[in-house]
């Protein structure tokens, strides 16, 4: 039997403008990594998909920033966030 | 180990009072800069009617914190006051305040700037206009990302 693959909820958050696109995405999703979070939702979310791949979209992990490739264990929290315009 | 506050808030901030626990702080104050941004009545030659501010709770206080880490590695500082306002703002309102209290004016004022640059580049904070009924979300400028990476090269 091949291994079985241990599920992952991870709990979404959009900030910015990329909230405007997730509206209707749901809270939490069963991914490993954020790139393939972002595999997972191009079906159902092409806009918002497009505007995650632009390059200055940065990707946090439990309030860190992080690598697309990040490995995501059960219950963390992934943040994508557009360019910062505060002050 | 040099007094810093942080704040995140949806409340107005007192200019004075901010000033004046900078320069109490200690007697080797020498030199306070202050810097307070306000909201602007204009974006794309029109005037806006409010401004809302979005941040990241609790990640925006660590990126606030280590940005403050680094100016106090940088310069000699005795303390520093960093405040964001959060949620509905106006025309004229106060949004943001930096505040630096050092020995010599160098100090402070380029820590001032610094912790200016790298809050508008790196702290998880987003704007939204309203106008004309409309809302619509900032975007980043180069010429912030330009004035934050002028300290990349010094110092290092």
């Amino acid at each position: 039997m091949p291994p079985q693959r241990v599920m992952s909820l991870i709990n979404l958050l959009f900030f910015g403008r990329l909230g405007d696109f997730a509206k209707d995405v749901p809270a939490t999703i069963d991914a490993a990594t954020p790139a393939e979070i972002r595999q997972l939702l191009a079906a159902d979310y092409p806009a918002l998909v497009k505007e995650l791949s632009e390059p200055q979209v940065l990707v946090s992990v439990n309030q860190m920033i992080v690598g697309w490739d990040q490995h995501l264990a059960d219950g963390s929290e992934v943040a994508f966030l557009p360019p910062v315009t505060g002050g | 180990m040099s007094f810093n506050s942080i704040r995140i808030q949806t409340h107005d901030f007192d200019l004075a009072q901010e000033y004046q626990q900078l320069r109490e702080l200690s007697s080797t104050v020498g030199a306070v800069v202050t810097f307070t941004g306000l909201v602007r009545d204009f974006q794309f030659d029109s005037s806006i009617d409010s401004l809302s501010l979005q941040h990241y709770p609790g990640m925006t206080e660590t990126l606030l914190q280590e940005i403050v880490d680094q100016a106090n590695q940088r310069w000699q500082l005795i303390g520093g006051t960093v405040i964001h306002r959060v949620g509905e703002l106006l025309p004229r309102d106060q949004i943001v305040f930096v505040g630096v209290a050092s020995q010599h004016r160098a100090d402070a004022f380029e820590a001032a700037q610094f912790l200016m640059d790298y809050l508008k580049t790196k702290a998880t904070f987003w704007k939204q206009v309203s106008q004309d009924g409309q809302q619509h979300w900032v975007e980043s400028k180069d010429s912030d990302t330009d004035a934050a990476s002028r300290w990349n090269s010094k110092n290092d």
